[in-house]
């Protein structure tokens, strides 16, 4: 009787529903996809959990407009999104639940701000009734990622829903790209929202005013030190890529006839095939451009921080030259080097405009400088390691056989560690937009989630991860996600059963005390298998070749492991401490 | 060291306060002290935080970096000469029968004090001041002795004839009448 009665009401209240034209209201879950929509996002990376299922559960009615992926971890998912912002210049979005879904995220937040990449998190949070209750799977998210992020902000109703998420993308992607966190209570994701959805772009923000345009001053005063200058030196980092400003580069580059130095995010910004490019900047980047640093007269740097890593000891560094700094965050100028001419604003669009104010020159004689560099490193390090003897595998030659056969045009997906330096060294890039890593961070682990977020962003590309064996075992689950996929990730394990970087430091300043860096690794082969997908191991020199055609003819995900030679160190270095001009070759 | 005052001004929204501090205890920076109140505009908040350093260039260093909060609207870096700038301190003063009766004429002509509020056995005195006219007035009022005290933090207003809101963007903002 009781449950008759029930159903009357509910019959009821259907019909009052469908007549009032309140019916349409959604509630917060959808109203966060049509959000997501509205801002042209077509791929989420995310972990369902308690505290977002109402989000997933509306997820589930926009299977054919967002294509979602099931990570296996959702620090997977930050380093995917990462991946795939990287590469396409979008927003990457990761969605997880509160408590350790939100923590497991904190990696891949801190890894984007770093590396200015664009990101927004969305997490489930307890219900606001809840908050500060140590509910279940409550964390303070917002307060973890206050100094992790470019903006955050916690939703507890659903009406906040629209705006937020408009400011969220916009702050993600505008000036310096960011990553932002928007938590959001359960009770804000089931209540409908108080009227009809209604999505409107956030395009400013009165506390928010990212400068594109440099000011006229300040370009005036660069191109006059540019056009003054005998020995200008060029460095280009990440902000050019995220700028889209290769070919203004390129046109700056081929007016003025500066030589041209890249930082370790800004490689393949500029082909290594130009005259003008003479290599890479830092601890273990080329020779000519670190010891050159400190006889150019003038350094253009263009959308670079000067890292610690670039710079070796500041109080030694560069000490001759001026600067002009491009650069689309006014914080960073005058940061870490004292700069006679900032120009604040977008690289792109500084280099157009400085364009027309400096001169054609020739600087030929200063760019020879760099060649007789160049040819005691290609004769004490370079050569010896590309046709080395003996009779393990170098990493050298397996970077140098992957880009001959990629023909320097395939998405690199780097780690951190000796791998990632060395392919930095011999991978040749060609083509704009192909080198992702974790620069600022260092995150271990980094690689393989974020090769596959690049091959979801790029799929036309092919997509190669290098990745070293301890690196791929703190990530290694997501091998889950990429057979899943069925998308064509290529996996290069370089393994010397060592944590190779730090192996090389304790060989180098700690007496060879190899405190806990061998590893005792599981044969990689057999777990990828077991994963569903395939892969071999390569152990001699007179296999490589073939292993890495197999490895690139392979048109599902692939996974090659090369043994390397166990202690082999990454030269030129400059040691921690040192001025760059110390830079060592062996 | 040299003493800051940093005046921010930002948009009143849960949580800003955090976004302000991480960033000076991420520079090992400690606050000297903090005033966070609502401007003549709605939803404007000020904070007036006092810092001590060695380094000038570190502390315009760290005024960039507070811009970047995205709800900052404008932040202003002053010395202590660009500034007027006073705190309010309170004291909780034991008076029993048989002790020596406080002289209001001294705190009032001498010190600019006030008693605001007597009770049969203490006095709470206000004063109003710079944080050396205050610890002027603590030594003095010592003896008696002190039950509670406590001091406000700075609130600084520049000496520049420019007023502060001016330099916030443009918007339509509230006032209050």
């Amino acid at each position: 009787m009781e449950f008759n009665e029930k159903q009357t009401q509910t019959a009821e209240l259907e019909t009052q529903e469908k007549a009032a034209p309140v019916a349409e209201l959604i509630n917060g879950s959808h109203a966060v996809i049509q959000a997501l929509l509205k801002e042209g996002v077509d791929t989420i990376f995310g972990y369902p959990g308690g505290a977002i299922m109402p989000v997933y559960d509306a997820i589930y009615d926009y299977q054919d407009q967002i294509n979602h992926i099931l990570v296996r971890h959702e620090q997977g998912a930050s380093h995917a999104a990462e991946g795939y912002a990287r590469v396409t210049g979008k927003v990457g979005v990761c969605l997880a639940t509160s408590g350790p879904g939100a923590t497991n995220l904190v990696t891949g937040i801190a890894d984007a701000i770093i590396d200015s990449t664009p990101m927004v998190c969305i997490v489930g949070q307890v219900a606001t009734k809840l908050l500060g209750t140590d509910a279940f799977q409550e964390t303070d998210i917002i307060g973890i990622t206050i100094p992790i992020t470019k903006w955050n902000y916690q939703i507890t109703r659903a009406d906040e829903i629209p705006e937020i998420m408009a400011k969220a993308f916009y702050i993600a992607k505008s000036g310096k790209p960011g990553p932002v966190l928007i938590d959001i209570t359960k009770n804000a994701q089931i209540e409908l929202l108080s009227k009809t959805f209604s999505y409107k772009k956030c395009e400013t923000l009165v506390s928010y005013h990212p400068r594109l345009t440099p000011k006229e001053t300040q370009l005036q005063a660069a191109a006059k030190l540019i056009n003054e200058a005998k020995r200008p030196f060029l460095f280009f980092g990440h902000g050019v890529k995220i700028a889209g400003a290769e070919q203004a580069l390129l046109n700056f580059i081929e007016k003025t006839d500066v030589p041209a130095a890249s930082t370790l995010l800004g490689l393949s910004s500029l082909s290594v095939d130009h005259p003008n490019y003479v290599g890479w900047l830092g601890m273990h980047g080329n020779y000519g451009t670190n010891v050159l640093t400190n006889k150019c007269d003038l350094i253009i740097a263009v959308g670079m921080r000067f890292d610690d890593r670039v710079t070796g000891d500041l109080s030694r560094y560069a000490r001759q030259a001026k600067v002009v700094h491009i650069e689309i965050d006014p914080a960073e100028v005058n940061k870490i080097m004292n700069t006679e001419a900032p120009v604040v604003g977008d690289a792109k669009i500084a280099l157009e405009h400085l364009l027309p104010l400096v001169n054609e020159n020739n600087h030929h004689g200063w760019r020879d400088e760099f060649k007789v560099f160049e040819e005691q490193e290609f004769e004490k390090i370079t050569k010896p390691e590309l046709s080395a003897t003996t009779e393990k595998i170098k990493m050298a030659e397996v970077i140098r056989g992957l880009s001959d056969k990629t023909k320097g045009e395939a998405v690199i997906v780097a780690d951190v560690g000796q791998h990632q330096m060395m392919t930095a060294r011999y991978y040749e890039f060609k083509k704009p937009n192909s080198f992702v890593t974790s620069g600022g961070l260092g995150t271990m682990g980094y690689a393989l989630p974020a090769a596959f977020g690049a091959k979801v962003g790029v799929p036309e590309r092919e997509v190669v991860s290098i990745i070293g064996d301890g690196c791929f075992q703190m990530t290694l689950q997501e091998l889950g996600t990429i057979a899943q996929s069925g998308l064509p990730v290529k996996i290069i394990i370089l393994n010397n059963n060592f944590l190779g970087m730090v192996r090389q430091w304790q060989d180098m300043f700690f007496a060879k005390r190899y405190s806990f860096v061998e590893l005792q690794n599981p044969d990689f082969v057999t777990i990828a298998k077991g994963f569903g997908i395939d892969g071999h191991t390569c152990a001699h020199r007179t296999d490589l070749n073939d292993s890495l055609d197999k490895l690139i003819a392979s048109d599902k995900p692939y996974l090659l492991e090369v043994l390397v030679e166990k202690e082999e160190n990454v030269f030129p270095m400059v040691p921690t401490g040192a001025s760059v001009s110390e830079i060592r070759l062996e | 060291m040299t003493t800051y005052t940093i005046c921010v001004f930002t948009e009143n929204t849960f949580g800003i306060l955090n976004k302000i501090t991480t960033i000076l205890t991420r520079r090992r920076i400690n606050i000297e002290s903090l005033t966070v109140s609502e401007t003549e505009r709605k939803g404007i908040s000020r904070f007036t935080i006092v810092i001590h350093h060695d380094s000038r260039d570190v502390v315009e260093k760290l005024v960039r970096q507070i811009r970047k909060v995205i709800e900052v609207l404008a932040v202003f870096g002053y010395l202590n000469d660009e500034i007027i700038f006073n705190e309010i301190a309170m004291f909780k003063i034991s008076t029993p029968i048989d002790a020596k009766p406080i002289d209001i004429e001294t705190i009032n002509k001498v010190h600019k004090a006030w008693v605001v509020y007597w009770h049969l056995t203490y006095v709470i005195i206000q004063k109003t001041g710079t944080e050396e006219e205050i610890f002027e007035f603590f030594d003095y009022i010592k003896p008696h002795g002190i039950l509670e005290f406590v001091r406000s933090g700075r609130v600084a207003v520049s000496k520049s004839p420019q007023t502060l809101v001016d330099y916030l963007p443009e918007a339509d903002w509230e006032y209050y009448q």
